[in-house]
């Protein structure tokens, strides 16, 4: 079982990812909410045990670009997947070159989160 | 109203390729996020300006282009599609339905840029923006440049726009 954090802007987004991943029969328990990446940052410092990351980049406060490099610069190795409107090459390089696992463009159907994440958790 | 064929020409994209592909998009972010499968009934015949019991979603675009895209809808209709997409009863105007029709501008937001800027880099999109009230208007200022496309579903009718500018 595993959790999951999901940091996006819209909680409408928010509520959709969780009840997607139910849906695409991943083994989830803990699901963590973030607004930005600000609060991404403070629920992994929280010392919850976080398996996989589900985070936008385009996001108020802190995006998810600035969002990874932090994690990243923390030292944490947990894997972050992009799930953003945001399919542009050259952005999604940037995000991968900053550690990003994997990306997911919106709009996505439960089948694709399984094919994307089944194999991280 | 149409695209101005700077922009067609500099994208090369004519506007009603642009139109289609707006239609795609629409439909996509409906069938895929919101379980419902709306029709298109291009093109828009009156300029629409003014809105009554309804709720505007607009997201920006910056850089090489500018411009807004934006969808308009009325409250009842905004309310099934919030509660299509969210799985539970939305009854009234509240942050779960401002919320989701932001969401909407942004997915629709985001399929339009990729269009307009391959690398992603060049083209910046803002947080969406939602308005609504009971009598309101819409205005763009360069509204020659934009695309209107109206839609049908649920027995209702919304439509999803887009103005762009080709900056130098």
């Amino acid at each position: 079982m595993a959790n999951i954090l999901i940091v996006d802007d819209s909680s409408t987004m928010r509520k959709i990812i969780s009840r997607s991943l139910r849906q695409a029969g991943l083994t989830v328990d803990e699901i963590y909410e973030a607004g930005d990446g600000i609060e991404g940052l403070q629920a992994l410092a929280a010392g919850n045990k976080i398996d996989l990351v589900l985070s936008d980049i385009n996001m108020p406060n802190m995006d998810g670009l600035e969002f990874i490099k932090q994690v990243r610069a923390n030292g944490n190795a947990v894997p972050i997947v992009m799930i953003t409107t945001e399919g542009g090459e050259e952005i999604l390089k940037e995000a991968m070159s900053s550690g990003a696992s994997d990306s997911i463009k919106k709009p996505f159907t439960p089948d694709q989160l399984q094919e994307k994440l089944g194999g991280l958790i | 109203m149409s695209l101005n064929p700077d922009i067609a020409a500099s994208s090369k994209i004519t506007e009603e390729q642009l139109a289609s592909y707006v239609i795609d998009s629409t439909r996509e972010v409906f069938t895929t996020m919101v379980m419902m499968d709306p029709n298109d009934d291009f093109p828009l015949k009156e300029p629409i300006h003014r809105f009554q019991c309804s709720i505007t979603g607009m997201v920006g675009f910056a850089g090489t282009y500018s411009g807004v895209i934006s969808i308009h809808c009325p409250v009842k209709l905004a309310m099934k599609i919030t509660s299509s997409m969210l799985g539970m009863e939305c009854d009234e105007i509240n942050e779960d339905l401002n919320d989701a029709i932001g969401e909407i501008a942004n997915m629709l937001g985001g399929n339009v840029k990729q269009v307009l800027s391959k690398g992603g880099l060049d083209v910046k999109l803002s947080i969406p923006t939602v308005i609504s009230g009971e009598d309101y208007t819409v205005n763009s200022l360069s509204d020659s440049d934009c695309v209107v496309i109206p839609f049908s579903v649920e027995d209702s009718r919304f439509l999803v726009g887009l103005t762009l500018k080709k900056e130098d």
